[in-house]
Formats: C-alpha cells, structure tokens, sequence
C-alpha cells in the first residue's frame, strides 16, 4: 500500500505530468499537450547544457570515486598495521552532511583560500587567483573533488570487504608460483573483485547522476549556474523558480531513463564474463 | 621501496580526506580575518568563541539555528523510528509468511529501491501541496515514513533467522505481535542499528525535500539553514564553519558511539550482492 502510494503512484503521475502543460500555481486544468514537453526540451540549450554538464560531472567524478577507492582500498587491505585506523579516517566524510561538505569546500577554493595556496605553493606562483568558483572548467572540478572527497571512503570500504572475502591461498599460491605483484593483481585479484566491481560502479554512478547539494550551495553562493546546472538543480529551478511543473517532470523521466539505462548497461558488460572461484 | 610508494599515496589522500574537516573545527574558531589569511595558519592564535554565538543567533539575531535543529532531529528522529519498525515488520512478514503475491510484493519493493528521489519529488510535491501539507511537520514526514531499502534489508537478515525459535516460541503460547517485539526485534539488532544510521544520515543529509516543502523558517531544517547562513553575504566565515561544526555533532557523536554500524552498512551492502 505504501510504496503503491508514495512510489510508484508519483512516478506514473510524473510520466503523465510530463505530457501536459502545467503552471504550478494557476488553478487552471492542465492542458494535454503530448510529447509537447519533450519537443521543448530537445530544442531547448539549457537542456542540452543540463545533459552535457551532468555527463561531465558524472564522468569525472565515477573515474575518480571508482579509481581512487579501488587503489586504497587494495593499498589498504596489503598494511598489516592501522588497517582499521585508516578506514575510519577515509570514511569520516560520511559524519558531514553534503551541505556542510560544501560549505567547508566553498571557504577552501575562496580566492584567498587554502586551494589557491596549495596549488601556488606546488607550481612556484605566488598570488595567483585559479578561479575555482568562477570558470566553467574550474568550477566543475571543484564539485568533482567535493563529490570525491564525501565518497570515496565509503566505496573504499565497499571494495575491502569484497578483497578480504577473495581466498588468501589463491593470490599466495599465484606468487608462489613467480607471478609479480602487478600480475597477481590483473590476472588473480581484479577478476576475481568483478561482483563488487560491479556494484560500486553501479552505485557510484547513480549517486553522481543525483547529485544536488554541492551545486545548489556553490550556486547560491554567487557562482555561475551554467557550468554546474546538472539535470537535478535545473528539475528543481525549473519545478520551483519557472513553476513548469510539467516540463520539471518530463525532465525528471529523462534522468530517470538515463539512470536505468546505464545500470543496464553495466548489467550487461558485466554479466558477459561470469566469476567463480575456481 | 614500495611500502614507501604506498604510504606516500595514503600519505597524500590522508591530507585531502582530513585536511578540510580539520580546517572546519580550526576556522570555526578564527575571526574572519584569519580564515583568509594568506598563508593560513592550522593552529589557530586565540579562540574566537563569538563564532558560535553567532552561529546560533544568526545573521539577524532571531534564533532560527535553534529552532531548525529542533526540527531536523525531531524528523530524523521520527523517521528513523517509523522506518525501523515498519521495515522490520514488513520485513518479517515477507521473509517468514507464505501468501499469494508474495513474490510480486517483493518484486514491487526491488523495483521500488531503484527508482531516485529526483524522479518522484515533483508528484509528491504537487500531491503535498493539493493535501495542503507545506509547512508542515507532516509534509515534512511522511514521504520517508517508511522505504523499500529498509523493507529489503530486514527481510535479507531475517530470512537467516532460524524457524526452530519462532515455533519454540509459538509453542509457548506466544502471540504474533509478542514474538514480533520479544524474539524478532531485539535479536535483530545488528541490522536495526544499521538500518537506522542509514535512515537517519540521510535524513540529516536530506535538501531538496525540505527545499521544496518548507519555505517558511519556522519549518526549516539545518542543511537549509546552512545554505541560507552561506548564502548571506555578510556572513562571517568563522562564523559559518561554526554553523558547520555545530551541525555535524549528532552524525560525530553516533559515529564515534557507533562507527562498527556505520562501516557496517556499507558491508552488508556489498554482502547482499556477494
């Protein structure tokens, strides 16, 4: 009964708002208007704009967050000392909410800030400003080092629990046998992680493709919208600051259908080489 | 050779992971000056404690931090508790009874984990807004009373809990709802601990929701009182990573009280795929 009402009732009432023509505040009827909404988004350069940002961040930030959390986690699980220290320091992100994440973030790429700093201090260029909340390609790398920064310790955890459940005696036996540490990791080790693989990438992209604190809080906080105006804030202007209610939700179906077809997608890839353990 | 490699790439995702939670709790004791200062010092010269008072009186000294905290530990705190007990209930009906429909049931509920909160936010907002739900706690509520993970989750643990105690039980004349609260409750407390950090993280965490249905202050929740308090531009700096440290204590305090659930969830995420 729940999920009936709360879940899959709105996700048909927003394919059906999709086709018609709403105002959120007037009180007229909506007005049927077919894939009249769809038409408009195709046409539209704010929706292309939308689509094209969303796949950068999306990109960018499911290499990182999927790279990154594989190399620690394997970094990780090889220490014999700390082990448990280093997990809980790569997971305390998670003890911030997205808001404050991006908070702290926004004082950190300030002009003055410590990112500024850093990448002086690193190059030799004294004073010089890199414009992290202001240009379009810095601005998005900003929230991709946001993004990565929340996450990464929760996939990393992800991938050692899929690493300890390997069996120790196959990646010895593989050394035993002369293979070199790269090797063991490409012939033994990766095949064998594929599962969990899978299901970081999975959720990983899922978790870009929704994406909308660090966006809407470096937005309100003065920078540029076009660069970071990813399909879920421009749901959210276009439901909320312009009131079409329909367009917002045929927008929201196109995430949507995106999402799907990219699990799928990966389902896919995936299920074409099994895994066993032996 | 390589050990040192090692270390040094942990050595340096160290310093991106830490660094800016540390920056967090010492700029929230610098005045503004400080915060900016070029090149920013760690150890911050004299505690700046007005910071906080600040924080908590707000830009316009009228309180509202007190009163959005009120609200989203309340909620959370309510959500939480509804998902936990509806879920297990749920849950143990699924993975312990046979009716018919059972399979579509939880073939429902699966589909339903897939589908993001993006997708169905303009429908509820519309239905919100037509039960004449803005602003208000119920508004605020009962989208997330109860949810398709949690429901999955319980069954998944369930289903391992063995047959032999709920008819031992049974024999002994228990009810239902007595087995329900004296066997199947407190020995699910592992899954229950996890199920509810998730639940109440991302509740704590939840934006767009509240962006949407609370327009008033009164209502508002911290994440919303964050944007707000960073939108403001004469806002302190020190002053906002006050706000920041003020609102991440109850997520510091579970986790330092709980941090084996915390690391947990994600495991027993990967473990159900496994």
């Amino acid at each position: 009964m729940f999920f009936g009402l709360f879940s899959i009732y709105p996700v048909l009432n927003a394919l059906y708002l999709s086709f018609f023509q709403k105002h959120l505040l007037s009180t007229a009827a909506p007005r049927f208007i077919g894939f009249g909404n769809y038409q408009y988004l195709f046409q539209s350069p704010t929706f292309w704009n939308a689509l094209t940002v969303t796949g950068i961040f999306t990109g960018g930030t499911f290499a990182m967050l999927v790279g990154l959390s594989l190399v620690l986690a394997l970094f990780i699980s090889s220490r014999k000392r700390f082990q448990r220290f280093l997990q809980l320091a790569f997971f305390s992100p998670a003890v911030v909410s997205t808001v404050v994440a991006a908070a702290i973030w926004l004082l950190i790429f300030d002009p003055r800030g410590i990112a500024n700093q850093l990448v002086n201090t690193l190059a030799g260029t004294p004073g010089v400003d890199r414009r992290w909340l202001v240009a379009p390609g810095m601005l998005q790398l900003a929230t991709m080092f946001v993004y990565v920064w929340k996450y990464v310790g929760y996939f990393t955890i992800i991938f050692i629990a899929g690493i300890s459940s390997i069996p120790r005696s196959l990646v010895e036996a593989a050394r035993v046998d002369g293979a070199s540490v790269w090797q063991t990791f490409w012939k033994v080790t990766f095949p064998l992680l594929k599962p969990t693989t899978l299901l970081v990438s999975v959720v990983a992209m899922i978790q870009c493709l929704r994406t909308f604190s660090t966006q809407y809080l470096f937005s309100q906080a003065g920078s540029p919208r076009g660069p970071i105006d990813v399909i879920t804030l421009n749901v959210y202007h276009t439901a909320v600051r312009t009131f079409q209610i329909g367009r917002a939700s045929a927008l929201s179906i196109i995430l949507f259908a995106i999402m799907l077809f990219l699990s799928w997608l990966q389902f896919r890839v995936a299920r074409s080489e099994e895994v066993s353990y032996l | 050779m390589a050990t040192v490699a090692v270390w040094l790439v942990l050595g340096v995702m160290l310093v991106y992971i830490l660094g800016p939670l540390v920056f967090m709790v010492t700029a929230s004791l610098m005045p503004a000056m400080e915060v900016t200062r070029i090149p920013y010092r760690w150890i911050p010269q004299s505690f700046h404690w007005q910071n906080f008072w600040q924080a908590i009186r707000g830009n316009d000294g009228r309180f509202f931090f007190v009163r959005n905290m009120v609200n989203s530990l309340f909620l959370a705190t309510a959500i939480t508790l509804s998902t936990v007990v509806l879920s297990t209930i749920t849950g143990y009906g699924l993975a312990k009874f046979r009716f018919r429909g059972r399979k579509a049931v939880m073939l429902l509920i699966v589909a339903t984990m897939m589908i993001p909160f993006q997708v169905v936010m303009i429908p509820l907002y519309i239905i919100a807004t037509s039960l004449g739900m803005q602003n208000s706690y119920a508004g605020l509520v009962v989208p997330f009373l109860v949810n398709a993970f949690g429901v999955f989750l319980m069954r998944q643990y369930l289903l391992t809990f063995p047959d032999e105690i709920l008819d031992a039980a049974r024999i002994d004349g228990a009810s239902e709802v007595q087995i329900l609260w004296r066997v199947v409750f407190p020995s699910s407390w592992p899954a229950i601990a996890t199920l509810a950090i998730l639940t109440f993280r991302s509740q704590w965490d939840n934006l767009i929701w509240p962006l949407l249905i609370a327009q008033s202050r009164e209502m508002q929740t911290i994440p919303l009182y964050i944007t707000l308090f960073a939108e403001e531009k004469f806002t302190d700096e020190g002053a906002m990573m006050a706000t920041a440290v003020l609102a991440s204590l109850p997520m510091v305090l579970l986790f330092f009280g709980l941090s084996r659930y915390f690391v947990g969830g994600a495991r027993l995420f990967s473990a159900q795929k496994g």
